[in-house]
């Protein structure tokens, strides 16, 4: 490879060092592992909703030749130890906690639910053997939606606890909700959908679990967002000490949220390479993936609005209503963030927020990407719907509900400041980027030939990682640690927890770190994927920029004044005069004193120095998250609706986006246009579909429509970098703001190219045949 | 399970095997000939990310059998380049920074390889219908568009300069 030459490599697009394996064939992706004596595993599933489980026969199945074993639900109890969900243990879930088990044993719980595993010398024979076992089921009523499940006469899908509640319902207040109510001019009533739809990363669910039984150690090699949380999951059902788990992670086929640790079908394979004493290979297919990997986002809120007949919204009143599926994932708990999150970056000075959590026998709700988003989509929706209503420009009444930056800041009625928030600075970018009368002349026109085109705003702000917080003891996102070394051949070694799935955090960990060691970018490596040498950590949430990028830099730092102190020793000069530069340890103003830092680094581990030096060339670091600060934008949409078919083209997206100092632009971007892309795809095709019956509609890619290249547009972007809050880390995290606020840029510009209809929306998914109900429905005189 | 002896050439070497008839060619080039550059992305034949190069045709490997493919000549994304390197396209597309989480990229760039070399001309509109088999879920498509417009440039350029 030949060097980069780059004055600093942090902000310039540099090439990924991820590219080379995945362009070439050579990524190593879990399902690429073979490991000798392997097994495969294929599980058995309800192809009911929700029913008793009468009788598992499973002894056709171990009579074929090439199975190995096969597991029922309680079989696999014997083996492992019963516990909560893994992830809702670790995030301190406190709320209604169902009991189940890894297999089902005494009933199924939605259409997908394992109930068996197969354990066969190949993966078709695993099928083969799938297709021997029966299972005598007994039909229980299904609750196939939330007001079903919310009906006191609902079957409870857990017995254990006797509804089918999964979050208490809740009220919270924030400012003076009643004063401000009374106090306004008009309230707004609405009444807004979120649909079910989901991650569907490229490469599905796996992992091999391979048990040594000499050692007693288990390793399992997974697809996951964090080598950790899977190693502590197969820990605790194995009933292992974790010092015996080990957790390894290669290149992963993306993830969105749904990957974090192990799941009910991972833990059963660990269970089963345990029993049999060789390793074993689970990796679901395309079908398993939609109807059983998880779902996100089927929410309903009832929204009032206070408004002054000006266009101030002065508060929100919302009931929250989630359908979290049937086993606890993520769904509980969205509710606290959405709250939180409700107000944005505007000046509201009341929120009054209910939440109520409902279970269903639908796949698991699991966290995709932005997991609260449905703020920003109700927020942006509402705000246009007032504006409409109000006949205020969309722009306008956004500019005038901003909180502009001030001195103190603003601080969101929810708790926190919104300090260093540009949500006025990306609204007049925007407008200065998309000529609104321009636009507004052009659809004037093309209405008058019966083209309806329509523009759409919508803006956000994320927490990623949010402002600093006074008396937090531990900054805003908690630690993130780092372990750094310096090799004897002057590699920079950076351990991290952090598992990139696409984030490109081999490219942008070592941007940073090169810049502050001094060391050329090739001579950075960071290690990723394996429990046994990274420190605990978690990529989601969209926190890698701020705490693993400011760990990468305290941690370079730190390490750095290391070298230096034992190159004084070396090179009998004070600590004060060196530096390093291109690999090299220099007498400031002496070029002709370098060392490379290999040398320093040799020196160091040969015992020359006495007890005074700490020749010890490895650190761990801890970074706090600094200042942190708000990641947040604007996005504009103009689409073209054809009022024949319904069909809904984007003709231009544009983005003005803040996500502080830009590590690595193409990067970014990538980031920004990705979540687009999820947010057009969420709006105009992907719905998670269930019948009355239960059965998931959404099994194959004919039936969940992705978008392609030919439905994503060009994406404009442009980068806003204006309040630096610390005074090294100003760079915040950008991998989930543009699933957050697309939807609502889409739907915003759809009813405004419908507003001659007098189409008023209030969903997310937009169909070419809702679009026409939506016509059909419409009343022209609104 | 009946298995079936078969001759191949794949990435421009005679392989032979013995795959059971019911095999598919995706299964074979990663089970049985260790080339698992090919990725299973649906194995229904929507998302293009096990899409290989049979004879000179761009086709779906999870929706061929192996046996099917006895006397063909397969290319992989493991022979695209020269020696298991980078070719013209996979350094355009690495120049473009054309993707994230790469299962989708062996797909993508033989998908990509097999139009542009039936047409070395073509512009944006005709390259994204001609990928619009393949899904990438992290991009929004943009930067592989690029990398392809790319290599299609580089290529034009380097003609011409043969030609001058």
């Amino acid at each position: 490879m030949t060097a980069i030459a780059a004055e600093r490599y942090t902000g310039a697009s540099i090439k990924r060092s991820e590219d080379p394996r995945i362009l070439t064939g050579a990524g190593r992706y879990v399902d690429d592992i073979k490991l000798p004596g392997m097994l495969h595993a294929a599980f058995v599933r309800s192809p009911m909703a929700h029913a008793r489980v009468l009788s598992v026969d499973a002894s056709a199945a171990r009579d074929l030749p090439g199975v190995v074993a096969v597991y029922t639900g309680a079989e696999l109890e014997a083996i492992t130890v019963p516990g909560p969900d893994a992830l809702m243990a670790l995030m301190g879930w406190q709320g209604p906690t169902p009991e189940f088990t890894l297999l089902a044993t005494d009933k199924v719980r939605f259409a997908g639910d394992p109930v068996a595993v197969v354990i066969a010398e190949s993966r078709y024979l695993a099928e083969d053997g799938c297709e021997l076992v029966a299972v005598e089921y007994e039909d229980l009523p299904p609750v196939v939606n939330a007001a079903f499940a919310l009906d006191p006469a609902s079957p409870p899908v857990f017995e254990n606890l006797g509804d089918n509640i999964a979050r208490t319902h809740s009220r919270n207040e924030f400012g003076d909700v009643a004063a401000t109510f009374a106090g306004a001019d008009r309230v707004f009533d609405t009444h807004i959908d979120v649909h079910r739809h989901q991650n569907v990363p490229m490469e599905g669910r796996g992992c091999v679990a391979s048990y040594d039984a000499d050692s007693g150690a288990m390793t399992v090699y997974a697809a996951t967002q964090s080598v950790h949380v899977s190693k502590i999951a197969v820990a605790m059902r194995l009933g292992m000490e974790h010092d015996k788990v080990r957790a390894l992670a290669g290149d992963i086929g993306g993830s969105f949220g749904l990957k974090i640790g192990a799941s009910r079908e991972e833990l059963a394979v660990a269970a089963a390479s345990r029993q049999l004493g060789r390793p074993v290979k689970w990796v679901e297919d395309r079908g398993e993936n939609l109807t059983t990997s998880g779902q996100a986002r089927e929410e309903s809120f009832d929204v009032r609005a206070a408004v002054s007949n000006d266009g101030d919204l002065l508060g929100l009143d919302v009931q929250m209503v989630i359908d979290t599926g049937a086993y606890p994932g993520m769904g509980a708990m969205v509710p606290d963030i959405v709250q939180a999150m409700f107000p944005g970056p505007y000046k509201m000075a009341a929120l009054g927020f209910e939440s109520t959590g409902a279970i269903t026998n639908k796949a698991c709700y699991v966290a995709y990407r932005g997991p609260w988003a449905s703020e920003t989509f109700v927020r942006e929706r509402v705000i246009d719907l007032i504006a409409k209503d109000l006949g205020i420009d969309p722009l306008e009444i956004r500019l005038r509900n901003a909180a502009p930056r001030t001195d103190p800041p603003a601080v969101m009625v929810t708790g926190r400041p919104l300090v260093g928030v540009t949500t006025q600075e990306s609204l007049q970018r925007i407008a200065q980027l998309v000529d609104f009368p321009a636009f507004r002349r052009r659809q004037t026109e093309a209405r008058e030939r019966g083209v309806y085109l329509g523009i759409g705003v919508a803006t956000f702000i994320e927490a990623a990682p949010g402002p600093r917080e006074p008396g937090g003891p531990s900054g805003p996102m908690g630690l993130e640690n780092m372990r750094l070394r310096l090799e004897e051949d002057g590699i920079v070694v950076l351990f991290t927890g952090q598992m990139p799935h696409g984030q490109s955090h081999q490219t942008t960990l070592a941007q940073i770190a090169a810049d502050e060691f001094g060391v050329p970018f090739e001579q950075v490596r960071v290690v990723v994927g394996d429990s046994d040498v990274v420190p605990f950590g978690l990529t989601g949430g969209s926190r890698s920029a701020t705490m693993t990028g400011g760990v990468a830099l305290h941690g370079a730092r730190q390490l750095k004044a290391k070298v230096i102190d034992v190159a004084s020793h070396l090179m009998e000069a004070s600590a004060q005069d060196l530096e390093i530069t291109d690999g090299q340890v220099f007498v400031r103003g002496d070029p002709a004193s370098g060392i490379g830092v290999g040398e320093v680094a040799r020196r160091a581990a040969s015992g020359e120095f006495g007890a005074d030096v700490d020749a010890n060339l490895e650190i761990v670091a801890q970074f706090d998250g600094g200042e942190g600060g708000w990641s947040g934008g604007t996005h504009c949409a103009i689409v073209e609706v054809d009022t024949e078919t319904g069909i809904v083209k984007v003709e231009r997206y544009v983005v003005a986006e803040d996500c502080g100092a830009l590590i690595n632009p193409a990067v970014v971007e990538g980031q920004i246009r990705g979540g687009v892309a999820q947010g057009i795809g969420a709006v105009l095709l992907e719905r998670s579909a269930y019948d009355e019956d239960g059965n998931c509609q959404s099994a194959t890619f004919m039936d969940y429509l992705l978008p392609t290249a030919c439905d994503v547009p060009r994406i404009e972007i442009e980068h806003l970098e204006t309040v630096p809050l610390d005074a090294d880390v100003n760079f915040r995290g950008v991998g989930e703001g543009g699933m957050i606020v697309a939807p609502p840029t889409i739907v915003n510009a759809i009813e405004d190219a419908l507003s001659p209809f007098g189409v008023r929306i209030r969903e997310q998914h937009l169909p070419p045949a809702r679009i026409l109900e939506l016509i059909a429905e419409a009343d022209p005189a609104q | 399970m009946t298995e079936v002896d078969i001759t191949l050439t794949v990435n421009g070497a005679t392989r032979t095997g013995s795959p059971e008839a019911r095999k598919t060619l995706a299964d074979f080039l990663r089970d049985d000939l260790s080339l698992t550059g090919t990725h299973l992305g649906c194995e229904h034949g929507v998302c293009g990310a096990c899409t290989v190069i049979v004879d000179g045709r761009a086709v779906r490997s999870c929706l061929m059998l192996a046996v099917q493919a006895a006397g063909s000549e397969v290319t992989t994304i493991e022979g695209l380049g020269p020696d298991g390197e980078m070719g013209p396209l996979q350094q355009a597309m690495w120049d473009s920074h054309s993707f994230q989480c790469g299962f989708c990229t062996p797909g993508m760039v033989v998908q990509a390889a097999a139009f542009l070399s039936d047409h070395p001309d073509a512009d944006e509109q005709q390259i994204r219908e001609a990928l619009s088999g393949n899904i990438c879920r992290c991009t929004g498509y943009q930067s592989i568009i690029d990398g392809v417009l790319l290599a299609a440039e580089r290529s034009r350029e380097g003609s011409a300069r043969e030609t001058a």
